[in-house]
């Protein structure tokens, strides 16, 4: 046992031989909340718009996982790869909401990309710039 | 010996059994995600190229049944192995769509220490190395917030860095429909907390082998260990079932003590 476990222990520090953001699974650097942050964020997601043009926040749900962070993952590769993915994207999320009960006042789906002061958005209610990088109706 | 033997066993049947649900508990999400394009797929751990869906889902399947059997010790030399590589396996691929869950790590590690000890035959070694890895991952942890912040994480000042994380991590929830932790606005309002808190989390991260020594030094740091995980919980609203549910810590304390007394008390509830 005891060079199973010199063995195992070994791999499981191994990650700290490298840069601390390659991280992998099940051997990991451990790099959660590690790397240096300031509370501005730019980022992409989806909004919902109403008739009225109010905003509304979609769940992760209608991009097609129920993990936030995938959905992250999902709109910055949208946003950032070829056309099409983005629009195949939005007209998925745009279907997933024509069938949503929860989201029957939202007219078509926004694909943008925020800029946000985290604590003025979440303590003061601020939102911050918002630029449109595909919209689609939602058809029902 | 006996009571290490005895440990041992209660220590694969809970982790086998943890594992076991919380797969079973994950096929939903797994079934989505082997559906996600395969453009966004990237290799990690085990998980080398995108399979189809119905084939991800019958080894997260088989992999439940393994697990299943594995804690209640069915032919634990080989189904453990197998058990162990179908979750590392399972989990990995849940890792490769462009975001690397740490939720799991610990998990795959103990099932793989179970299924070694399967073959060896040293229940001493055996805790030894599960109590290990419980504190290496912390210590990891700790060193790597040590190397990408440096000594950011250590402001007494303001922790503007532990403030900035919850505030970024909350946000991005909020923007993508996720919702926000209960206490993280509240908290976000206070920044004074932020200094000792992010101090704590250091010394509870780097501090962890102090709880191989075991009696009070490893309750005193499991229990702050759990508040610390039900802190994240409410200021970041993320889970880590593993540790909450106190599976994580199991090997760093006399778990078969526990089964002794239950055991005892339920012979002295029945009827004579």
């Amino acid at each position: 046992m005891k060079l199973a476990t010199i063995v195992l222990l070994a791999l499981v520090v191994w990650p700290l031989v490298g840069d601390p953001r390659n991280d992998a699974f099940p051997l990991s650097t451990y790099p959660m909340f590690g790397e240096p942050r300031r509370t501005t964020l730019t980022m992409d997601y989806a909004l919902g718009e109403t008739a009225s043009g109010e905003r509304r926040t979609l769940s992760p749900q209608l991009a097609g996982t129920g993990e936030v962070l995938q959905a992250y993952a999902l709109f910055e590769r949208a946003v950032h790869g070829p056309r099409e993915g983005l629009q195949q994207l939005c007209g998925e999320i745009a279907a997933r909401v024509a069938n949503d009960p929860a989201y029957r006042d939202v007219v078509s789906v926004r694909i943008v990309t925020g800029t946000h002061d985290a604590v003025d958005y979440l303590v003061r209610h601020q939102v911050g710039v918002e630029h449109d990088r595909l919209r689609c109706l939602v058809l029902r | 010996m006996t009571d290490l033997r005895e440990r041992l066993r209660v220590l694969r049947a809970a982790i086998a059994t943890f594992a076991c649900v919380y797969t079973a508990l994950r096929l939903h999400e797994l079934w989505a995600i082997a559906h996600l394009p395969a453009a966004h797929f990237e290799p990690t751990g085990l998980a080398w190229f995108v399979m189809p869906p119905v084939v991800v889902m019958a080894i997260a399947c088989a992999t439940v049944v393994l697990l299943a059997a594995f804690a209640a010790g069915w032919r634990a030399r080989v189904v453990g192995p197998l058990a162990a590589l179908g979750f590392a396996l399972v989990f990995s691929y849940r890792s490769a769509w462009g975001q690397i869950f740490h939720t799991e790590n610990l998990v795959a590690l103990h099932l793989i220490a179970l299924a070694i000890a399967s073959w060896i035959d040293d229940p001493k070694g055996a805790v030894r190395l599960l109590a290990l890895l419980t504190v290496a991952t912390y210590v990891l942890a700790g060193i790597a917030k040590l190397r990408l912040a440096g000594l950011a994480w250590m402001d007494s000042v303001d922790g503007a860095q532990l403030r900035n994380q919850i505030a970024v991590d909350n946000l991005r929830k909020a923007l993508l429909g996720g919702g926000t932790a209960p206490l993280a606005t509240v908290l976000l309002d206070h920044p004074a907390a932020f200094g000792p808190l992010s101090i704590a989390t250091l010394v509870l991260e780097l501090g962890a082998p102090i709880a191989l020594l075991g009696g009070r030094y490893a309750v005193a740091w499991v229990t702050a260990s759990w508040a610390f995980h039900l802190g994240i919980l409410l200021v970041m609203w993320i889970v880590f079932p593993y540790p909450l549910l106190g599976f994580a810590y199991l090997p760093l304390l006399p778990v078969e003590r526990g089964i002794a007394w239950i055991r005892c008390r339920y012979r002295n509830d029945l009827p004579s």
